[in-house]
């Protein structure tokens, strides 16, 4: 009886200890028995596919560096990571030794430097096209992030439908039509206005998509440099006042939804897209490989606009930082982008990368073997502003994107009435 | 351990191996608990008051704590002096937050009132005499299993603005399809659907217990007294149900007025949380915003959202305490629609009987021993 009350005494007590000692063991993942490193990289939105087949970078890595090996895990959204990411650094977990980080990420990435692991000295083999590397780099100079990819955007469109409504369906034609090195906003709307008309139907997917790329082309959209904000100011009200005109060529959809997943093949689903290079997987997976009607046209309304495209941070308070930093520096090497590129389509951040022979002979079958290689290329040296992003860019966006959905997506309000709110909100953010 | 002790009498005091057995005897069942209460002082006391502590605090994510909370230009001329209460200002001046309010409230009566009315009628009919009853009674409770999101995931398809299944049903029998993500009431109208669709055999079973516990000669001695089905319901089931159901209310309150995973799944996209006009973003979801998205450097986003936090709270404190006593009242049959005269009357008259009963007693008991007395000195 005695015995049996003093060992569960001792249980409850272990109980209590091991409650206690929980919090203490936290670093023990950092190597595994055999001694090995382990990187831990966080990713989002079906992960970095580094090691997709035709790539497998990290087994090639592997192979090279025995005393290393890497585990990916990706979180389901890029806001589930965002705030998982931000919750790491500021707490000081050693979570991941490396995170994938979108570019919208990076204005508060490079105001908080000394968290990061500057990546100058183990990039010297690296190089970047100037405005990506812009974006990592912070006030006093430290490079916070190697970036992978780039999102190049081109018009991709369906010549089925094209063709229905007696447009041309030759992919030059469609880009000269469209304006061809001199295409601007107003020729995409008018031949957007005569197929509207013709058939009923609508000629793009949704507003904010459309501004996802116009406001790339702006250099200081939202926020000035010197932290004014500029976010009702005429550039912007122009802007929208242009693209709220256009309501009746929109599909009336919000992007990423099951709806506009679907829109992707019917025969009254929208006859052009802003795609960055990134965005063809996507349409592949929302049609299914077998699918006979998207094409690529090597245009994009305004000149040049770059949309997404991650970097790899490592944050100062991993283990084996100088491990990791090595990893980053290594996987955002040209060599590898290429490699990346050919397996995935995400497009190098690289300039070597992207002026190499086997990106720019790339081509797609499913696009109806359009030369995507060499068009994204076209579209990357196109880009000519390197938009700005202050601190508020992604609240200031959220207003900006829910104005555009109230006039598009659930037309419950007019475009002034819309703006009106959205002025209201820029005040009330601060 | 008392035969011991009796046996050890003759020694001066108790021994240091007794002393310990009264020692573990009085503090194990503290030992045994303890546990749970450590956890939750860790997991869930701590949080709560530290959650005070950021709200008052200007407290950004990445830059951490800098000073008392300041509520910014939405306060006017004030607006930049730091106070303790700088972050419920900014919150209740935001229009968002009381939209979000307003939405919190509206899904949470559109879910919980159908839900416990359905769930009650449910329990009565399975309360009956039904055949292959275990097989009713767990098929109300599958919907339970469905994980949040992965419902979530499916009624937000159904309810797709175009492809969505409901409807293309309401278009083949010649109605108009509802813009269930633009219309306010018919998005809430769609969340607390799903809400429903998980809970209600969850409530179901915990009314059906509590009805099968109803001791079956009451309802015998109502229906020999002539009730009829829904008179016993009203005046015998229902006031006896009244326990179960303050909990499925509070419950369901407490669940209602967080809802998040529902609408966040309903939203099926991944910008502009809770719709581009806010149709239906939950104070949940608001409190997520705040705290987790919107992490601009300079701004107290976690004092923010530890505001929300507090004041979503003290909301759910004060609607369980309404909720407790309209359920009281609801629950207790006829008797609480009288005046306070009559059940100041009846209270009287019942306090009247209880110390006749006690006089009689005494006095019976008086009376009784005096004639025993009487009697043992006749004799």
């Amino acid at each position: 009886m005695k015995a049996k009350k003093i060992m569960a005494l001792t249980a409850s007590m272990a109980i209590l200890m091991g409650v206690a000692a929980c919090g203490s063991n936290s670093n023990s993942s950092s190597t595994t028995k055999d001694g090995k490193v382990v990187i831990k990289i966080q990713s989002f939105s079906g992960g970095l596919n580094f090691d997709e087949k035709g790539a497998n970078l990290y087994a090639e890595y592997e192979k090279a560096h025995p005393n290393v090996k890497i585990e990916e895990t990706a979180v389901a959204s890029s806001d589930d990571a965002r705030s998982a990411f931000n919750t790491a650094i500021s707490s000081g977990t050693n979570a991941y030794d490396i995170y994938s980080a979108d570019a919208a990420w990076m204005p508060s990435i490079t105001a908080m430097p000394d968290k990061f692991v500057d990546l100058t000295s183990y990039t010297k083999d690296n190089d970047w096209l100037s405005w990506k590397e812009a974006d990592a780099k912070s006030a006093d100079g430290k490079l916070v992030g190697a970036g992978i990819d780039i999102g190049p955007t081109a018009v991709c469109y369906r010549s089925d439908l094209f063709a229905k409504a007696g447009l041309p369906t030759d992919r030059d034609e469609v880009a000269k039509l469209l304006g061809g090195d001199n295409a601007d906003w107003d020729t995409y709307f008018k031949v957007g206005e005569q197929y509207h008309e013709k058939t009923g139907l609508p000629w793009y997917d949704s507003m904010a998509a459309v501004w996802g790329v116009m406001k790339t082309q702006v250099e200081e959209v939202y926020e000035k440099k010197d932290g004014t904000i500029v976010a009702t100011d005429d550039t912007v009200k122009k802007l929208y006042d242009q693209l709220t005109a256009t309501t009746d060529m929109s599909s009336h959809l919000t992007n990423w939804t099951d709806d506009w997943n679907a829109a992707f093949k019917t025969d009254d689903g929208f006859a052009t897209t802003l795609c960055p290079s990134w965005l063809g997987n996507t349409i592949k997976g929302n049609t299914g490989e077998d699918f006979k009607g998207w094409d690529v046209a090597d245009v994009a309304p305004g000149g040049g606009a770059n949309q997404g495209g991650s970097f790899l941070v490592v944050p100062e308070s991993s283990p084996n930082k100088d491990e990791a930093a090595k990893l980053a520096a290594w996987l955002t090497a040209p060599e590898q982008q290429v490699k990346a590129f050919k397996a995935t389509g995400s497009f190098p951040s690289s300039k070597t990368a992207a002026e190499d022979p086997e990106i720019v002979d790339v081509t797609d079958s499913y696009f109806n073997n359009a030369p995507i290689g060499k068009i994204f290329s076209d579209r990357a040296n196109a880009i000519k502003v390197a938009p700005y992003r202050g601190t508020r860019y992604y609240d200031l966006d959220t207003k900006f994107t829910d104005a555009l959905s109230r006039v598009d997506v659930t037309r419950e309000q007019t475009a002034d009435q819309a703006w009106k709110q959205y002025v209201e909100d820029v005040k009330s953010l601060s | 351990m008392s035969s011991r002790n009796t046996k050890q009498q003759g020694t001066p005091g108790p021994s240091l191996r007794t002393r310990l057995g009264q020692l573990e005897w009085k503090a194990s069942p503290y030992l045994y608990i303890a546990p749970f209460f450590i956890l939750f002082a860790l997991v869930g006391l701590f949080p709560l008051f530290y959650t005070v502590w950021i709200a008052t605090r200007q407290y950004n994510t990445l830059t951490g704590d800098s000073g008392w909370a300041v509520c910014g230009q939405v306060c006017g001329d004030s607006g930049t002096t730091a106070s303790w209460l700088g972050n419920f200002q900014w919150v209740l001046h935001q229009d968002s937050f009381w939209i979000a309010l307003r939405n919190s409230f509206s899904i949470f009566l559109l879910s919980s009132v159908p839900q416990i009315i359905i769930a009650l009628w449910l329990a009565w009919m399975l309360n009956a005499n039904l055949k292959a009853k275990t097989f009713w009674r767990m098929g109300v409770l599958l919907p339970y299993i469905i994980a949040p999101s992965a419902a979530g995931i499916i009624f937000s398809q159904m309810f797709s603005d175009k492809m969505g299944a409901v409807n293309v049903l309401l278009q083949a029998v010649g109605l108009s399809p509802i813009m269930w993500h633009a219309s306010t009431i018919w998005s809430h109208i769609a969340i607390a659907t799903i809400v429903n669709f998980r809970w209600i055999g969850y409530n179901t079973l915990i009314i059906l217990a509590a009805m099968q516990a109803i001791p079956a000669d009451v309802i015998e001695a109502a229906v020999v007294d002539g009730a009829k089905q829904w008179r016993i319901f009203r005046s015998i089931i229902l006031p006896m149900l009244r326990p179960t159901l303050i909990f499925v209310i509070i419950t369901s309150t407490i669940g209602g007025l967080q809802i998040f995973d529902e609408a966040q799944m309903f939203h099926n996209g991944t910008s502009g949380y809770g719709g581009p006009n806010h149709q239906y973003l939950t104070l949940s979801m608001y409190l997520w915003t705040l705290g987790f998205n919107n992490v601009t450097i300079g701004q107290p986003n976690m004092g923010r959202a530890a505001a929300v936090a507090w004041l979503l709270f003290i909301i759910i404190v004060l609607i369980a305490i309404l909720n407790f006593f309209i359920t009281n009242r609801m629950a207790s049959g006829g008797m609480a629609k009288v005046s306070k005269e009559v059940a100041a009357e009846r209270a009287a008259q019942a306090e009247r009987d209880r110390q006749f009963a006690i006089r009689s007693g005494v006095e019976g008991r008086r009376r009784l021993a005096e004639q025993q007395t009487a009697q043992s000195s006749a004799q």
